[in-house]
């Protein structure tokens, strides 16, 4: 796609807007995908309509390098083909390799997928941990979510449980009631300190926790069950009667802020919510799946009916949710070689380890690739130079995400596509 | 060029009239071609004492979209058993009532199937659906759009809108969710179930739009009609699993006028309230209605017992069922002023008096409805039990001994006193390639599929003629999709990217300012990207091939 400028949403209030005839751009740089701003081709690109830091900061890795970034290995600059059989050397000779990173969309993700059936991969990613504390209480008891769009039309208690939303810059607009909505919303931060700015369409009120995050979610759900709870803060009860009286109370959470027994709190809070709905109702909203978590675990769950810390064995797929953390396997020596994916930016860089690693990143990582042991490929990312699709963290919508410019790199699936060609030539040797 | 000839084998083919004739059949580049005995061709299968038919068609399956695939996170216990990749051409992919999409296109692809339908795509989850689908290999797909239950077409509804003004927004809706049809799920009650509403009759207001299941029904039915939409309304009616819902069924029927419907997972809408139990088969009143009513067909969902999973639009339903889940959980979720979903695990017991009346009654309505062409089996995949138990299904339809085998095993109330006892009937080959194939792709407008006529898609499946049904619908001896090979004796041959089936009606582009500003009022994403273009499609679906459909009539003018 040649165009420059993806426009915004046109300005409703002004009459003649045309609709523009090109797409509106969506953001990758967190899992709320904004589509209705605009964004400037420039050196870094320009967000347009919106001031969100997150993408601001991330745009700004987008000034075109003076000098083109080129692939290396062991630190020495080298041509595309020649690291690509370089990699897929030490790919082949891999005894146990780890897929990690996996910053991708799903072009990238369905292409890593067959490489790592031609050679026996783990998959996690980088937000692995995060992600976990999602999938283990989905995974043992369920979940009751609702999306951006039921939010904004019908939430009228918003309880964000420990987060303030800000990694997520935008979410507190995304789910704003419509201008004449009647709507009376109260937005309740327990155990967290609210944004400093108002929130549009709602009052904001603090609750303190009664103790660490976890006896909160308990006492919290207890007193929502009506269960006896000895000498409850006022607040907690106060806001169990609200959460009770409320039509559409949705509670809002973030798993990579809580701590490592996270998965515990996310079981308690869905206890609460589904105890909410049998006499009224509730949903949850997991802020989540930043830098393609969420999309890399679904399409490999479509894929291979697994989720993510799985392993594509001989013998079929393996899961393993605490034993598959990239640390730990890293740490353990458990794996051999590290395939690492972040194509949406500089932060993700690698983890440093012994072993070998073939890096797909954006090409500011490069100084942190130039090691010996280390192959870097430089990618192109989804909605900057590439086009691709992504989830959005609720699970449910998937957008497009479009190239504003072409800065002739590989994406990620070609990247995969071309190595999974090579092992496929040396399978065919050794038969 | 490629050219293949199937020898002398007893060919099904309901659609052109063909019982059992010993015939050959010729493929040309993938289509069905005429062949001068004398012609040479490049293979050559000698089919003696085998059976042909087109490749199967299921129109009801659930394979692909954001509840199947939150299914298969819910339950990772049913992936456990794990095989041997013996086969290089597939890539590692489990499960069995929640398979990863690899594992549902080799399964159905080794059972003879070529064509699947997702019945639930929801609009917002509409891209993740045809991703879904176009990631299950040699399968071709397509999906129906949920419609029913969204903010914007109740508010229409309730204000009293042009028709014609709503038939546009579904022609819109189809075109772009990329769409081979409309399936609505208990009519306006996943919308009322937001505003907790804990159930919704047929003739009963939703409590915030004061509209009716029975005017949502006949407004989309009408819509699809005029649209010349060739798959009629695909309906999931009220009450779904309720004793007593035999009333909602009727009155559904009733609410289409004459008008073109296809009720499906009907098994699961056939309850009535009599005997100790206050559960009770309401088949004979079925039938008896679906005799009078020809403007209507039906797909059956079928239990079988064992586990399963059930996963659903219907959140209303599912919400009340969630208590019975085995394992105990649940995936809920309200989505996007648009529709919901809802997932249970379940296992089904012979013993359970229910269960077991649940599956007397499906095998009553295949056994006494006596017209095939508007019955298609199904088990709802997964729903009533996962597509691999066609098989079983099959033979307990075409072998009464076994199904009577069967029978005894269950509760024994059911086992004593069920109508399916004293049906004598089993299905031909003849009836089963029409509720298999023939009929499916009559009722979705497939001229080309479904059938072996001169010109037809080579979709072929060959069944070694055995007297274990059950067997030799598992395993049949090769599978043709488009004219190439794909499987032979349960074995997979070739792995080729599977097409996606779409209808393009014709509508008022007017209806776009209405929606765009509810995009902008209560939707979360631009409304520019409401709408899926064909490129994107392609790149969704993995770069099959786009099969457009025609239309009925050549569609509004
Ligand atoms: S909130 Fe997230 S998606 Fe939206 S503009 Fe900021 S970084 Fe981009
Ligand atoms: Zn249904
Ligand atoms: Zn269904």
């Amino acid at each position: 796609m040649n165009t420059t400028t993806l426009a915004p949403a046109p300005d409703p209030s002004s009459a003649a807007a045309p609709l523009a005839a090109c797409a509106p751009w969506t953001c990758p740089f967190c899992s709320l995908l904004c589509d209705g701003f605009g964004l400037q081709d420039g050196d870094p690109p320009q967000l347009l309509g919106s001031d969100c830091p997150r993408a601001t900061k991330a745009l700004a890795a987008f000034a075109r390098p003076a000098a083109p970034v080129t692939p290396s290995i062991d630190g020495a600059p080298a041509t595309l083909e020649a690291t690509l059989d370089a990699a897929a050397a030490r790919l082949a000779g891999a005894r146990q390799p780890l897929f990690g990173g996996l910053a991708t969309d799903v072009a990238g993700m369905r292409q890593l997928y067959r490489l790592a059936n031609a050679c026996g991969a783990i998959l996690d990613h980088a937000h692995g941990d995060a992600l976990m504390h999602a999938l283990r209480p989905l995974q043992d008891r369920g979940q009751m979510f609702t999306t951006l769009a039921e939010i904004r039309t019908r939430a009228d208690l918003v309880v964000c449980f420990g987060t303030d939303a800000s990694n997520y810059p935008e979410f507190f607009r995304r789910c704003a009631p419509t201008a004449n909505s009647e709507l009376q919303r109260r937005t309740v931060f327990v155990s967290t300190v609210p944004p400093a700015q108002a929130i549009e369409g709602s009052s904001v009120e603090t609750v303190t926790g009664q103790g660490d995050l976890f006896d909160t979610a308990a006492t919290l759900a207890a007193l929502v069950e009506q269960r006896r709870v000895s000498r409850p803060a006022p607040e907690l009860a106060e806001l169990a009667d609200a959460l009770r009286a409320a039509r559409y109370a949705v509670l809002v959470w973030e798993p990579a802020q809580l701590p490592a027994h996270g998965a515990l709190i996310g079981e308690t809070l869905l206890r609460l919510v589904m105890s909410l709905n049998r006499s009224t109702r509730a949903g949850m909203f997991a802020l989540g799946g930043l830098d393609g978590a969420q999309t890399a675990n679904a399409a490999m769950t479509w894929l291979s009916g697994l989720p993510l810390r799985s392993r594509v064995g001989p013998r079929g797929l393996e899961h393993q949710p605490l034993q598959y953390a990239t640390g730990r396997l890293l740490a353990g020596d458990e794996v051999d070689l590290l395939l690492w994916v972040a194509s949406f930016g500089p932060n993700l860089p690698p983890p440093p380890t012994g072993v070998p690693r073939i890096v797909l990143g954006h090409p500011t990582q490069a100084p942190h690739c130039a090691e010996k042991g280390t192959i870097f490929i430089p990618v192109a990312t989804p909605g900057v130079n590439a086009s691709g699709h992504l989830l959005r963290a609720d699970g449910v919508v998937a957008l497009p995400l479009h190239a504003i410019r072409d800065d002739g790199l590989p994406g990620v699936a070609d990247v995969a596509r071309a190595l999974d060609a090579r092992l496929a030539l040396v399978a065919e040797d050794a038969r | 060029m490629s050219t293949i000839r199937l020898r002398g084998g007893q060919v099904y083919d309901p659609t052109n009239g063909i019982d059992g004739e010993l015939r050959d059949i010729g493929i040309r580049d993938g289509r069905i071609v005429e062949l001068h005995p004398q012609e040479k061709v490049d293979h050559d299968y000698d089919l003696a004492g085998c059976v042909v038919m087109a490749g199967g068609i299921d129109l009801h399956t659930h394979i692909g979209g954001g509840k199947v695939n939150l299914a298969r996170m819910l339950l990772p216990e049913d992936h456990r058993a794990r095989r041997e990749r013996d086969n290089l051409l597939e890539l590692a992919s489990g499960g069995c009532c929640t398979p990863g999409t690899l594992q549902t296109g080799y399964r159905y692809a080794e059972m003879g199937y070529t064509a699947a339908f997702e019945p639930a795509m929801l609009a917002a989850n509409a891209r993740q659906a045809h991703m879904e689908m176009g990631d299950t290999p040699i399968l071709d797909h397509g999906a129906y759009v949920m419609l029913g239950n969204e903010e914007v077409f109740l508010e229409m509804l309730a204000r009293g809108e042009d028709f014609e003004r709503i038939r546009d927004y579904v022609g819109w809706s189809i075109n772009a969710s990329k769409a081979m049809g409309v399936k609505v799920v208990n009519p306006g009650g996943i919308s009322a179930f937001k505003f907790n509403q804990r159930k919704l009759d047929v003739d009963e207001n939703h409590v915030h739009w004061q509209v009716t299941p029975r005017r949502v029904v006949h407004t989309l039915a009408r819509a699809l009609r005029e649209l010349g939409v060739p798959h009629p309304l695909h309906i999931h009616a009220s009450n779904l699993g309720v004793a007593g819902n035999i009333e909602s069924t009727l009155a559904t029927i009733d609410a289409l006028e004459g008008l073109p419907g296809h009720l499906t997972h009907i098994q699961f809408h056939a309850y009535g309230t009599e005997g100790p139990k206050k559960f009770s088969s309401a088949t004979r009143q079925l039938i008896e209605k679906l005799k009078a009513a020809p403007n209507v067909s039906i797909d059956v969902g079928q239990i079988i017992f064992g586990q399963t999973v059930t996963a659903s639009g219907d959140t209303m339903r599912q919400l009340a069922n969630a208590d019975l889940g085995s394992p105990r959980k649940y995936v809920g979720g309200d989505i996007e002023c648009d529709a919901g979903c809802g997932v249970v695990p379940f296992r089904y017991r012979e013993q359970s008096y229910v269960n077991a009346l649940q599956w007397a009654i499906g095998l009553e309505i295949f056994l006494r409805m006596d017209d095939p062409w508007r019955v298609v089996l199904t088990t709802d995949h997964p729903n009533g039990g996962p597509f691999t138990s066609y098989p079983h299904l099959i033979k307990l339809l075409m072998d009464k001994s076994f199904r009577d085998e069967q029978l005894a095993r269950l509760h024994p109330d059911v086992a004593a006193m069920a109508d399916l006892r004293e049906i004598g009937r089993e299905l031909s080959l003849y009836d089963i390639a029409i509720m298999t194939r023939a009929g499916p792709a009559k009722l979705l407008g497939l001229t080309d599929r479904g059938q072996l006529g001169v010109g037809a898609a080579a979709d072929i499946a060959v069944y070694r003629e055995q007297a274990d049904r059950e067997a030799m619908f598992a395993t049949p001896e090769y599978v043709f999709k488009d004219g190439t090979l794909v499987a032979r004796r349960g074995r997979l041959e070739a792995v080729p990217t599977g097409g996606t089936h779409f209808v393009e009606p014709d509508y008022d582009p007017a209806i776009e300012k209405t929606l765009e500003r509810h995009y902008r009022e209560h939707m979360s994403i631009d409304w520019r990207h409401a709408r899926i273009s064909k490129d994107e499609l392609c790149s969704c679906s993995n770069h099959g091939s786009l099969l457009p459909c025609k239309l009925h009539g050549g569609g509004r003018t």
